[in-house]
């Protein structure tokens, strides 16, 4: 099962040389890699952290059949490496030296503290981008704190806006590594605008200029609150969650509703529709199945559409007789009408059911390549944007553990056969 | 010299990493304002276009109770357009398309999140960009992307969500799903956003090629369903909520814990990670429980995961009583992760991370006043980021955009404005 470096087209990032180490930054990793970059991971000899989480192919824990790693490092190359052996770091040397950019995703200062982190690096090479990510950020009182991704959506705010209706209930936790997701999709703002500023000044004659980058999660998770920020810092309220809709100052009526088919309708701000014209379309949908209840009164139109103080009651009225509608049909069927009339009205699936859509198909959003472990091919999540010059796709299917030691170590820098035989008898590499 | 650099009080001199970079913004509600807002924070020169037909509508989000409804009295909206100009210019008269089309040329990036086609029908397809100016980048953001047999469906950012997936991953297993309260996948396609910007500066950069980029915002959730996705093809399972439990690692307790509730509400929570046997020693040491540490159901991980709702109920026994801000500096004493489910006061005015950071940064507002936003969450060693300003007024730099940077004279602004043109 070699892996084959497709190079039919470029992508928009081709050829950018990057060394991912650490466990915190592989989000960002795999963007770089699919959007062309050259991105090794270097991992410890026992493998990444997300290799020995599954769930695996066919629930068979294994170092190479994590889905976990797969889903986070496809087109990627990888090599090994044992940080804790002196003899490391002239390979891990080598291996900086050829790099344009260091993603760090150790989450500490365990490299700088050996002598062979950012300090090190960056006075020798003068351009190199060095990005950090880490917990909490290189320097303050909690820059030591122990953490994991539930501790971070907790502290950054996300999960007191999430969760239910009834506060017995906790806050929620999204399931997804979402703070890794945030702090990454930082991270590579300000990765690739370090780019464009080292090249900037480098067209001018000056030297390039470097950087290092500190990331701090608890920052990126603390920026991706939307509504409560506001709340508290220009109206001094705080903001209560609410089930399946947006946390708010004050309780409001349901945005979710669950349909015949068991599956789960969302009617975006409750449902009632934008517009006059809408709020007809509706009525004649609702008509068909005899639930318009009251809603033919024309002092509905009145106050939905032209009344400044749109009385809350008469609204939470519309609403509930809406989502009454909405329970007794299908979810598919309220999805595809409700959007044929524009409502902006979504199906709450499952992942999964994505891949029976066909309007994914038309923009060839999944990208079918080999999972290892796994005979048949398999559909991926593919890109978040589409390029229309440089497209963004899978180079390679995810690397096996140290997959690339040879070529790496001795095709690009020019290690002895010999040596690394050695290095990996001795559990250095 | 413009408005924001005037108003720059860093003193910083380290560069601002996109200075010299405009955008011609026709971005609105939050997706595409958290992309541009990105893009300003970093230093270019962001042009927020609005007109008549298309004034940003969060400019009435979240208005002050006590004041008459204003255009520039959101907050929300001055946190998602801060660092921007703002000019408005009105696309049903030749001179205000005119505007449009000069700022166009003078632009590296062309964004807009309208609905799929509506910038074209308003005269600014990709032709016609590449005619005016064939080195701008065009993004596109919309729901379902320019592309794909449901390109006309309508979405919010909760839409999307739903449909993504993202919903559906979010919630306890015999309740319905929480989602998420509020617009994740608008900052999330914010981000992606600016990332693909970025990606495409470069490649012009490199190439001397600019390009149009379609982003969909259900497909920037979709990037983040891939473990389930695989799961289910290869395993064949479909997806369950599974709370704040973590079954891949399968390690507990894994939760929250209500404590002690405080002045505002009786609704106070900790996050609790235990992932070592070390971990558990001190948690029951700090939670003062010896009986729970030599306890046969908890003495492994296996056993607490067997007995997991008998685990967490112990816990919160334990929990219920304490304050989970001095619960958490006591578990963080002793390198358990373990965090308090912060509010927004909280973090503004008790973190002290985010305080010893910077986080939220001081700003002034020409209608709302000197108020905190939130921070860019990096930090540069040779570049900076900047909050030098709130949002602009509607219109408020029309006179500084069209005289300093399009070429236009006092006097035939004045007579756009005279005709309704800006």
């Amino acid at each position: 099962m070699a892996s084959q470096l497709n190079t039919e087209s470029a992508g928009p990032i081709e050829g950018l040389r990057v060394i991912e180490v650490g466990d915190l930054a592989e989000v960002a990793g795999k963007l770089l890699a699919d959007a062309g970059a050259d991105v090794i991971r270097v991992e410890p000899r026992q493998g990444a952290r997300s290799r020995h989480i599954g769930p695996y192919v066919n629930d068979r824990p294994d170092t190479n059949h994590s889905l976990r790693f797969a889903s986070a490092n496809t087109s990627k190359r990888s090599v090994t490496l044992d940080f804790e052996r002196e003899e490391s770091v002239s390979i891990w040397s080598a291996l900086v030296a050829r790099t344009e950019v260091v993603l760090d995703g150790t989450g500490s200062s365990t490299l700088d503290d050996a002598g062979i982190g950012a300090d090190h690096f960056r006075t020798l090479q003068p351009g190199l981008i060095w990005c950090s990510i880490t917990p909490f950020g290189l320097n303050g009182p909690w820059q030591d704190w122990a953490s994991s991704d539930l501790v971070q959506l907790a502290l950054g705010g996300p999960m007191m806006s999430t969760g239910y209706d009834d506060h017995s209930l906790p806050p929620i936790r999204s399931d997804g590594e979402h703070s890794i997701a945030m702090s990454n999709e930082y991270a590579l703002t300000a990765l690739l605008a370090a780019l464009w500023l080292r090249d900037d000044n480098y067209e001018d004659g000056d030297h390039p200029i470097g950087q290092l980058i500190d990331v701090s999660i608890h920052e990126a998770v603390s920026a991706t609150t939307e509504g409560s920020f506001p709340n508290w810092e220009f109206l001094g309220q705080r903001v209560i969650r609410q089930t399946g809709r947006h946390a708010a100052a004050e309780r409001n009526s349901p945005w979710q509703y669950k349909c015949t088919d068991g599956d789960y309708i969302l009617l975006m701000g409750g449902g009632i529709p934008r517009d006059a014209k809408i709020f007809e379309g509706l009525l004649r949908w609702m008509d068909e199945y005899d639930l318009a209840g009251d809603l033919h009164d024309p002092k509905y139109l009145e106050v939905l559409y032209t009344d400044p103080n749109r009385d809350v009651e008469i609204r939470n009225h519309v609403a509930d007789t809406i989502g009454s509608f909405v329970q007794s049909l299908t979810a598919e069927e309220v999805y595809r009408r409700g959007q044929a009339l524009h409502l902006p009205w979504g199906i709450v699936r499952r992942p999964e059911q994505n891949l029976d859509d066909p309007h994914w198909e038309d923009r060839d959003f999944f990208w079918r390549g080999e999972l290892p472990g796994h005979e048949e091919s398999v559909r991926y999540p593919g890109a978040p944007y589409r390029f229309s010059n440089s497209p963004v796709r899978m180079r390679r299917r995810p690397p096996l553990l140290g997959e690339h030691n040879h070529e790496v170590y001795i095709d690009e820098l020019g290690m002895a056969i010999a040596d690394l035989r050695q290095y990996s008898e001795t559990e250095v590499i | 010299m413009g408005i924001l650099e005037e108003t720059d009080r860093s003193g910083d001199a380290r560069p601002l990493p996109l200075a010299g970079l405009r955008v011609c913004d026709f971005t609105w509600i939050v997706a595409g304002p958290q992309a541009t807002r990105i893009l300003a924070d970093l230093g270019a020169d962001v042009v927020k276009v609005e007109n008549e037909s298309y004034i940003d509508s969060m400019r009435l989000g979240l208005q002050r109770p006590d004041e008459p409804m204003s255009l520039n009295g959101s907050g929300f909206h001055s946190n998602f357009n801060r660092n921007k100009r703002g000019i408005t210019a009105n696309l049903h008269h030749p001179s205000g398309r005119e505007v449009v089309e000069r700022l166009v040329t003078q632009s590296d990036v062309v964004i807009e999140n309208f609905s799929a086609g509506a910038f074209e029908r308003m005269g600014f397809g990709w032709e016609r960009l590449q005619e005016l100016n064939p080195q701008a980048i065009y993004v596109s953001l919309s729901g379902f992307g320019q592309v794909g047999r449901d390109r006309l469906n309508i979405t919010w950012g909760p839409t999307a969500a739903a449909v993504s997936g993202a919903t559906q991953m979010s919630g306890l297993p015999d309740e319905d799903p929480a989602g998420w309260g509020y617009s994740y996948l608008d900052h999330t396609a914010g981000y992606y956003g600016a990332v693909a910007v970025l990606m495409a500066l470069l490649h012009r950069r490199r190439t001397g090629e600019a390009q149009h980029i379609d982003i969909a915002q259900i497909e920037t959730g979709m990037v983040l369903t891939a473990v389930p996705v695989l799961d289910y093809q290869v395993n064949g399972r479909k997806y369950q909520r599974i709370g704040n439990r973590s079954e891949y690692p399968s390690i507990a307790p894994h939760n929250t814990y209500r404590c002690a509730g405080d002045d505002f509400e009786d609704d106070r929570w900790i996050a609790i990670v235990v992932e070592t046997e070390e971990q558990w020693g001190a948690l029951c040491d700090v939670l003062g429980s010896p009986d729970m540490a030599s306890d046969k159901r908890f003495n492994s991980n296996d056993a607490r995961k067997r007995n997991e709702d008998e685990l967490d109920t112990a816990i919160t026994v334990l929990t219920r009583s304490q304050s989970a801000r001095d619960l958490m500096h006591a578990l963080q004493a002793r390198r358990v992760p373990a965090g308090l489910c912060q509010r927004t006061d909280d973090k503004m005015e008790i973190d002290e991370q985010l305080s010893a950071r910077g986080f939220y940064p001081s700003a002034p507002h020409d209608e709302l006043g000197e108020h905190r936003y939130e921070g860019y969450p990096v930090q540069f060693s040779d570049a900076r980021w900047r909050m030098v300003r709130g949002a602009p007024l509607l219109g408020g730099d029309t006179v500084e955009v069209l005289t300093e940077l399009l070429g236009y004279s006092e006097e035939e602004v004045s007579q756009m404005m005279a005709e309704l043109a800006i």
